[in-house]
């Protein structure tokens, strides 16, 4: 049973959603239509329970195999033959599917391949589908199948009598298959595919409410805004191909002094394969200038905003950033660009934040900043790649590994709002809900703590160890300067954080009782299948920094991680602890001054003021995309439909008159008398005749 | 002595009919239908209700025993004797058999019961004539198995239904049969003249043997007027004529026959003639050399004029006949092709090839007119067809399906069938075969236009109030239309272990 558990964990991870998916779309949407919850609730219960036992089992039974048989690692490989499909090796086990496709290149090779005849025949391509897990991957599902559990028995409650309940199980559970297969994939390519699936996914569940015009529209930005990001990622994958020749991660990230050589070698043409692969990591992530849909997302479900647009799916992108790593310690320029974007995102979102008057928007902005802050870690190893890479990566993922608990907390608790609320979100027609609502509360409590970064909390930790990589990159000589700066927005964005975070609790459920008419009398607080959810969040919202960020669980861990470069580790930072700390307990205190005594929700004033409406529209982002972008295209657009219509139309008319016209000219030869035809045909006899011998003795 | 010469002459009859066996046994069933109906049948003309159920299903028993013998048999070596069984022969048998079998379930209810018999009788003997005439060693006998596949063809496009259209069009392919089996054996009388002989081992040899090039006059008559008469069964312009006003008056079954079987005798009678390679002397020659300029006009006429002319058909069966003069041009460009190719399929495997796959999109879309066809009313123009979608969704997707292969759209067997042709032509870097392989295109392209507004009419057009319902006596056009559409999408599928059959011959 062990041993059967430890081939085959890998694939159980995306195949339980993947079969409770489809057994939605065969079966599941027209029997026990209200349950359609449970096989989803299973096939999650057994990818969770799978990738538990992946995180603390079959990937740390793979660690030291790295260290002592480094070496012996190339001798290995050629043992690997297709039929074993199980395999551990260099800190990664893999699970081989089959093949996808396979071109051929110039020389001719055998059609049965192995792993090395592959790599030797230059110009071919080999893609196989195989599953691949290593320590970051093992993190993630973990990270992704908890969430998406909890978030699934939540909307088992929140969802209920809607009618398109099987819909939105099925498209969930698509969506956690594709992002396990996301994180699970062997190389770029299948990546990419599945890269496109949660892209896919996300439009559908966004666009869950489709009779709504507002969640079609915003599922189409969502998409469309994607796409941008995508284009850029896949033509970063063809330069990966073109310059590396193979698109498998065990091959481009084993060897680092290959990935320098190729660096030193055409330093241009590495850093464009960076910069292209970060956008889009900046399309999935939402990070400016691309962040515009992920706030519009908010039509979708509830439960899909805690899951896919805080907790899972804009990962993504700091997750190829961060697999790419080896890649990008190499390219100084494009961490510094990763640094720059992600402080950008990060300032801008948090500036948003500021004054947004509906619930969702102000995590939504938050969610957006908090990414920005997680690219500006990934970006503080431009300083000194060498040292500060393993630091830089480490943090960013600790930060969404906390970020994803209690964002998710947030958005739940948002939604249990507005389950009570009769699906009023705006926060001027509500007010006081603390009583009305004590689960709500007390979970929202949680998580906004969290997210302002109070001290000992899950955000406190990995904000803290943000700052402090950031402070060590503001040390460098060559380009503290810029990450000085960087380092200055990173701790306005924190004390902003606070700040809003708490404006929206105290807003939400400080202040006097008061109920939007949609409400009814009486609110009722969640029912346990969503209170349950809210409390294991909230719990770990709180506990689960503390439980791996000073014991260093979580950083050490992730170490194994194949093709990870190695560095000195490095002490707590008091002064950036205790600077976050104070820029935490001022935001929540400014908060408090300002709207702590307000009174009730006619206590909001309209944004009146030139600066509030400046940051409540988001910088004017939208509109300046819509003049700039849009407009322009949208002309292009239109001469573009004029030529089609006036000229090429035409042309393509005049065309297809023709045969037309050369049919009407033969069809009088057809007139039905049968002696007509004999003569014809004898005329061609004739004719042929006649050819036949002039071309005969014209050429004896 | 003379014992020994009789005893001789036995073992050599025998040998030869050993070479002929699925082919008597079908002949045998054509003789026992022929002198047992006029019996079961009253004076008046009546015969007992069901009647043509037994026909059907003696038909298809005699097909499948066929079948099974043929499939026991293998290919032996050519000898001089009045038959061979070359893998040509072998092939073109197993083809014949089977789409014969499709046909014998379309005829099924088209013949009432008293005539169903002799409706049978005659299909069997067009197939046992395709059989022959790929396995005729002789002109004679090439020419005699020709004629058993017209002379029943007379019988069969009258039989069924005998109203005036069905007169004209019998009457008119009668005559222009008659007219091209003139030219035809006109052309092989010349040919024995140059060569002195009508075995056709013979007369390779002698063309090896270079007796035919002091006459090449002789020989240029005798393979013009062959490939004249032939050109006829292949429906290629301008020897055409007949097959629109033959296929919109005969009854459904028989214009479905017409399509397809007269192009496979017609196809192997001049591979037979043409396309045997004769090495003389350090260099390899045939008979196609003489005739593949006037083969190449003769494509591309049948392609260009099949096409434009299907453009303006209202009437589908017309459509669908001029359909047939376009699709015998494509064919024609596999065997201009011939083997002058490097590389890839050549030009008679895409020939072939796409002769199996067009035996089943024809004959699936003529099932599916056999399907909707009820006796009150007959499926003519292509308005016929609006809004069947609504009404027969499953058939209008089969006809769509069918449409697409006639088309060349993947995923259909004809999209295979056409790619072949396109890369054989295309293969052979000579200007004259790329450009065959360009207008091929093109042509294809025209076809699109008809084929889909036929789809189009299903799919966008309202339906006519008046539903019509399933009519029960279709079962056998049913079996008919699943069989071809299962051939269709397979040999898209897995064409490979059909195209290993065709590399063999």
């Amino acid at each position: 049973m062990v041993s059967w558990l430890n081939d085959n964990v890998l694939w159980l991870i995306p195949a339980a959603p993947l079969l409770a998916c489809l057994w939605i779309v065969v079966a599941g949407q027209f029997l026990r239509r209200e349950k359609a919850h449970q096989p989803v609730v299973l096939g999650l219960i057994i990818s969770w329970l799978c990738a538990l036992y992946l995180l603390f089992s079959v990937v740390p039974s793979t660690f030291e195999h790295t260290a002592e048989h480094a070496d012996e690692h190339a001798a290995e490989v050629k043992d690997v033959h297709h039929e074993e499909r199980h395999a551990a090796k260099g800190g990664a086990v893999t699970y081989y599917v089959y093949d996808w496709f396979s071109v051929r290149g110039g020389n001719e090779q055998p059609t049965t391949m192995t792993e090395d005849q592959a790599r030797a025949d230059a110009g071919g391509m080999h893609v196989r589908v195989e599953l691949r897990a290593d320590a970051m991957s093992a993190l993630m599902l973990v990270m992704v199948t908890t969430v998406s559990l909890l978030v699934a028995i939540f909307a088992s409650g929140y969802m209920h009598g809607d009618p398109g309940y099987p819909r939105f199980f099925g498209a969930l559970s698509l969506f956690v298959f594709s992002m396990c297969m996301l994180v699970l994939a062997s190389n770029f390519l299948l990546l990419f595919v599945f890269w496109e699936a949660v892209g896919l996914c996300s439009y559908l569940l966004i666009g869950f409410w489709f009779h709504k015009p507002s969640a079609a529209a915003a599922a189409k930005k969502a998409f469309v805004v994607n796409r941008i990001g995508d284009f850029g990622l896949i033509l970063g994958i063809f330069m990966i191909w073109t310059t590396f020749g193979t698109l498998e991660f065990s091959q481009i990230f084993a060897d680092p002094t290959l990935i320098a050589q190729v660096a030193i070698a055409q330093p241009e043409i590495f850093t464009t394969i960076c910069l292209l692969l970060f956008i889009g990591a900046v399309g999935k992530s939402a990070q400016f200038p691309l962040h515009v849909w992920l706030p519009d997302a908010m039509e979708g479900p509830t439960p899909v905003s805690a899951l896919i647009h805080a907790a899972t799916m804009v990962t993504a992108g700091v997750y190829l950033v961060a697999r790419c790593a080896p890649l990008f310690m190499h390219s100084p320029f494009a961490l510094q660009i990763v640094a720059g974007i992600g402080a950008a995102t990060a300032l801008i979102a948090a500036i948003t934040a500021l004054t947004q008057n509906d619930l969702k928007r102000v995590l939504a902005y938050s969610t957006v900043s908090q990414l920005g802050y997680m690219f500006m870690s990934l970006g503080a190893a431009g300083a000194d790649p060498e040292h500060l890479m393993q630091p830089a990566v480490t943090y960013a993922m600790f930060h969404m590994f906390t970020h994803a608990f209690f964002k998710a907390v947030l958005f739940l608790s948002a939604g249990s709002v507005m389950h009570a609320m009769g699906d009023v979100i705006d926060m001027r027609r509500f007010s006081g809900l603390r009583t009305a609502l004590p689960i709500t509360w007390i979970t929202f409590l949680a998580g906004a703590l969290a997210l302002a970064g109070f001290p000992l909390l899950s955000g406190f930790w990995s904000k803290d160890e943000i700052l402090a990589v950031l402070h060590m990159a503001a040390q460098s000589k060559e380009h503290g300067t810029y990450y000085t700066v960087i380092l200055g927005v990173a701790l306005l964005t924190a004390l902003m954080t606070a700040f809003y975070t708490f404006r929206a609790y105290l807003l939400t459920f400080h202040g006097p009782e008061v109920f939007p008419p949609e409400a009814g009398h009486h609110p009722h607080d969640a029912p346990p299948a969503m209170a349950i959810p809210l409390y294991i969040l909230a719990a770990a919202a709180l506990l689960i920094g503390l439980a791996t960020g000073p014991t260093h669980l979580y950083g050490h861990y992730l170490h194994h991680t194949p093709g990870m470069p190695s560095a000195p580790a490095h002490g707590p930072d008091w002064l950036m602890m205790m600077l976050s700390t104070i820029l935490a307990i001022g935001g929540i205190a400014g908060a408090h001054l300002v709207y702590g005594s307000h009174r009730g929700a006619a206590g909001v004033k309209d944004n009146a003021s030139p600066l509030q409406k400046f940051s409540f529209n988001g910088l004017y982002l939208d509109e300046l995309y819509i003049a700039l972008v849009v407009k322009p295209l949208r002309s292009l657009a239109e001469v573009c439909e004029m030529f089609d219509r006036m000229v090429i139309d035409q042309i393509v008319d005049g065309v297809a008159l023709i045969p037309g016209i050369v049919g009407s000219i033969l069809r009088p030869i057809q007139n039905g008398l049968v002696q007509h035809y004999a003569f014809v045909m004898l005329l061609g006899l004739a004719a042929g005749m006649v050819w036949m011998l002039q071309s005969l003795t014209g050429s004896p | 002595m003379s014992d020994l010469v009789i005893s001789d002459a036995v073992q050599q009859l025998n040998r030869a009919i050993g070479l002929i066996v699925p082919d008597v046994i079908v002949l045998a069933t054509v003789c026992l239908m022929f002198f047992s109906a006029p019996f079961l049948v009253s004076e008046k003309g009546e015969a007992p209700a069901g009647l043509r159920h037994r026909w059907g299903w003696l038909s298809l028993l005699s097909l499948m025993v066929a079948g099974y013998v043929w499939w026991g048999t293998s290919p032996e070596p050519v000898t001089t004797g009045p038959f061979r069984l070359d893998e040509l022969a072998w092939f073109i048998r197993g083809v014949s058999l089977t789409f014969g079998a499709v046909l014998v379930l379309l005829t099924w209810n088209q013949a009432d019961d008293a005539r169903s018999a002799e409706t049978q009788a005659c299909l069997l003997s067009i197939i046992a004539g395709v059989n022959l005439v790929a396995a005729a060693n002789d002109l004679v006998g090439l020419f005699v198995a020709l004629e058993l596949i017209s002379i029943p063809t007379y019988l069969f496009l009258l039989l069924p239904r005998r109203d005036a259209p069905a007169q004209e069009a019998t009457m008119k392919y009668f005559m222009l049969s008659i007219f091209s089996s003139g030219m035809l054996l006109f052309g092989m009388s010349y040919l024995y003249g140059a060569v002195g002989s009508t075995n056709l081992e013979a007369i390779y040899a002698a063309l090896n043997a270079g007796r035919g090039q002091p006459m090449p006059i002789l020989l240029v008559v005798a393979v013009m007027m062959m490939v004249a008469g032939l050109a006829f069964r292949l429906t290629a312009v301008p020897f055409h004529f007949y097959a629109p006003d033959v296929f919109q008056g005969a009854p459904n079954s028989a214009a479905a026959m017409l399509s397809f079987i007269p192009k496979i005798a017609g196809f192997v009678a001049l591979y037979r003639v043409l396309a045997v390679p004769v090495v003389v002397v350090g260099q390899e020659w045939s008979l196609a050399q003489f005739s593949s300029p006037l083969l190449w006009w003769l494509a591309v006429l049948s392609m260009f004029v099949g096409n434009l002319l299907a453009l303006l058909q209202t009437d589908i069966r017309r459509m669908l006949a001029f359909s047939s003069v376009s699709h015998a041009g494509y064919m024609l460009v596999g065997f201009v092709v011939g083997t002058a190719t490097t590389g890839g399929p050549t030009g008679f495997e895409a020939l072939l090839f796409y002769l199996v796959v067009y035996g089943a999109m024809t004959l699936g879309a003529f099932a599916v007119l056999g399907v909707l066809q009820r006796p009150d009313r007959r499926i003519e123009s292509i308005d016929d067809l609006a809004g069947l979608s609504r009404n027969r969704p499953a058939v209008a997707l089969l006809l769509t399906l069918f449409l697409f292969s006639l088309t060349g759209l993947p995923p259909t067997a004809g999209f295979l069938g056409k790619l072949n042709l396109f890369l054989a032509a295309w293969g052979t870097g000579t200007e004259s075969g790329q450009w065959l392989a360009i207008w091929l295109a093109v042509n294809a392209t025209i076809g699109a236009w008809y084929y889909l507004r036929v789809i189009g009419t299903m799919y966008l057009q309202p339906a006519p109030a008046v539903a019509t319902a399933a009519d029960n006596n279709a079962t056998p056009s049913y079996l008919a239309m699943a069989l071809c559409a299962i051939a269709t999408l397979a040999l898209f599928a897995v064409p490979g272990w059909l195209w290993a059959l065709i590399q063999r011959v």
